[in-house]
């Protein structure tokens, strides 16, 4: 397999001199075409610093990120390989749709950044309302505010926007974190299609570990910013290395 | 020890009445732990609101009773609940560091507290504040006990809520979402606590979570809300083992715990209710697999299915 996304020996330093927090420290790991791979970790252990890193939120300190071989940072600058190719979609529903534009200028947001001739092909109606439907809303919902909807349906309206480009890749960071669990399990079963349909290949930071093991194909566990353990699910869940991911397990709260 | 009987309130809002709870019936007993699970907007929070008398102003109690040893806590006036509030029953809430005054100590606070409900002097008070921390184990009271609420960690801070409203220390321990913004790892460290704290003193806890493996873990009885309404309650491991009602059957079977990888989740479709305008009928029926004609006719009760197990559905009841 190849890696779709390669990440050698990244560090993310915030702070001067005096006050350092070392938020990801050399973290090397690939990321294969096709799979999704789960980042998993508690609150402070640098999961979502690294997703940043990926869709050119944040630079790193030091090290390398390449995407289909080619480097993604230079210096301080993001080259993205192609607008829109890396998606995302964040925790909060609320936080990460902008109040003051109807849903139908949310979801098309991302297509300024396209060039015209792709902009044009990506932006008809037609794909608008094929997308819209398939992500569980209605056609009519496009005219209304973000404050109209629920967190599901918030999150449907992220999930439709990330698609809108036609990516290859997209980080998810905590996506159903703020949903109620039955609303959840729709939100997951639609990640899970629109993978499957799209031929994506996912990034899911989670700290949940019930929702990391039904959702991805490897695990990727991060512990005060380094990378402990990372193997295919079933061999972390079963056979746990570090230290850490055993104190994970044993912490899930199982319902039977 | 504490009885709720007939509880329905409403909140005011500028598109009409949001009927919040309708018709809630429970009970707690001394020591015993009670979980009460539910989504968003299911009332589990407001049911433990209206306990203390929490509720913000534009809240209507519409009808109904609270009652706690004889005493009805609705018709009581503020300065006697006052006289309870922390007292004997104590509050824990979500968020801890919402929960704690930024900008005082540690120490102080439970200084504080504990100067409200006993007649201590300062150093006797800063004496059992030091005791309170020791309780949660936290590992250097004297040194958390000068430190402000930000230089602590989330789950020490939880620890410091929980030390404040066990420093009475209370007979009825409500909690909010303990421990909904804390670590997994941090998580079964609290929980742990208060499984403790029960046994130790007796105290009762009613647990508000949206959690299923967290009531799983410490609760000895489980109350399942819907939309406002009770709609299944009984022991723990029968809710959770032998769940009657359709929702609750759902609830379980859309958690990614026990499934395969290739199964998808079994999602309930659609949304709760929105309540200003509540469904006529089983507040379920818009989302339920086996709804029938009486279900958008009829609110079903919660009537007793086999033991201490009730459960409020038309489908296990052969007559209106």
């Amino acid at each position: 397999m190849t890696p779709l996304v390669q990440i050698n020996h990244i560090n993310k330093i915030y702070g001067n001199r005096k006050d350092v927090i070392e938020a990801v420290k050399d973290i090397s790991l690939p990321v294969y075409e096709g799979e999704t791979l789960g980042l998993v970790g508690e609150s402070g252990s640098g999961k979502s610093t690294l997703g940043k890193l990926l869709i050119g939120l944040e630079a790193p300190t030091s090290g390398e990120i390449t995407y289909r071989d080619k480097v993604l940072w230079k210096k301080k600058r993001f080259m993205r390989p192609r607008p829109g190719e890396i998606q995302t979609v964040f925790q909060d529903p609320q936080s990460s749709l902008d109040p003051r534009l109807r849903v139908k200028q949310i979801i098309f947001e991302p297509l300024s950044a396209l060039p015209l001739k792709e902009r044009k092909e990506k932006g008809s109606i037609e794909r608008l309302h094929a997308l819209v439907k398939r992500v569980g809303l209605k056609v009519e919902h496009l005219d209304r505010y973000p404050h109209e909807f629920s967190g599901g349906q918030r999150q449907r309206i992220a999930i439709a926007r990330a698609l809108i480009t036609g990516p290859s890749f997209i980080v998810l960071d905590e996506p159903t974190s703020a949903l109620d669990v039955s609303v959840q399990a729709q939100v997951l079963n639609l990640l899970k299609e629109l993978k499957q349909e799209n031929q994506l290949t996912f990034l899911f930071i989670s700290h949940n570990m019930s929702v990391i093991r039904y959702m991805c194909d490897r695990i990727a566990v991060m512990y005060k910013g380094g990378l402990v353990e990372i193997d295919e699910t079933k061999n972390v869940l079963n056979h746990p290395k570090h230290d850490y991911t055993k104190m994970l397990l044993s912490s899930m709260l199982k319902v039977n | 020890m504490l009885d709720i009987k007939n509880l329905s309130i409403e909140f005011n809002d500028l598109n009409g009445k949001v009927k919040a709870l309708r018709n809630i019936n429970f009970h707690i007993e001394q020591g015993e732990i009670v979980g009460v699970v539910g989504e968003s907007g299911s009332g589990k929070s407001v049911t433990a609101l209206s306990i203390l008398g929490l509720l913000d102003e534009n809240a209507h109690i519409s009808n109904g009773s609270i009652t706690y040893h004889d005493q009805n806590l609705l018709e009581m006036n503020p300065k006697d609940i006052q006289s309870l509030r922390g007292k004997k029953i104590g509050m824990v809430f979500q968020e801890p560091m919402t929960a704690l005054h930024p900008t005082m100590k540690i120490g102080q606070q439970l200084m504080k507290v504990i100067r409200q409900h006993k007649k201590v002097n300062k150093k006797e008070a800063d004496r059992f504040a030091i005791e309170a921390l020791k309780d949660v184990h936290i590992h250097h009271p004297e040194k958390v006990a000068k430190q402000y609420p930000f230089e602590l960690s989330g789950g020490m801070r939880q620890r410091v809520v929980i030390a404040l409203a066990m420093s009475s220390p209370p007979e009825l321990l409500l909690a909010d979402e303990p421990t909904t913004a804390l670590d997994v790892t941090v998580q079964s460290e609290i929980l742990n606590l208060m499984k403790e704290l029960n046994q130790k003193r007796n105290t009762s806890i009613l647990l508000i979570t949206h959690d299923l493996g967290v009531v799983s873990q410490l609760c000895d009885r489980t109350i399942v809300m819907y939309a406002g309404q009770i709609v299944e309650t009984g022991l723990t491991f029968d809710v959770l083992h032998s769940p009657k009602h359709p929702y609750t059957k759902a609830l379980l079977n859309s958690l990614p715990d026990l499934k395969k990888q290739d199964q998808p989740l079994e999602a309930i479709e659609g949304e709760v209710p929105d309540l200003r305008n509540p469904p006529v009928g089983c507040p379920f029926n818009s989302r339920c697999k086996h709804t029938m004609p009486v279900c958008h006719e009829h609110d079903p009760k919660l009537e007793i299915c086999e033991g201490n197990h009730y459960v409020a559905c038309w489908l296990r009841r052969d007559k209106v």
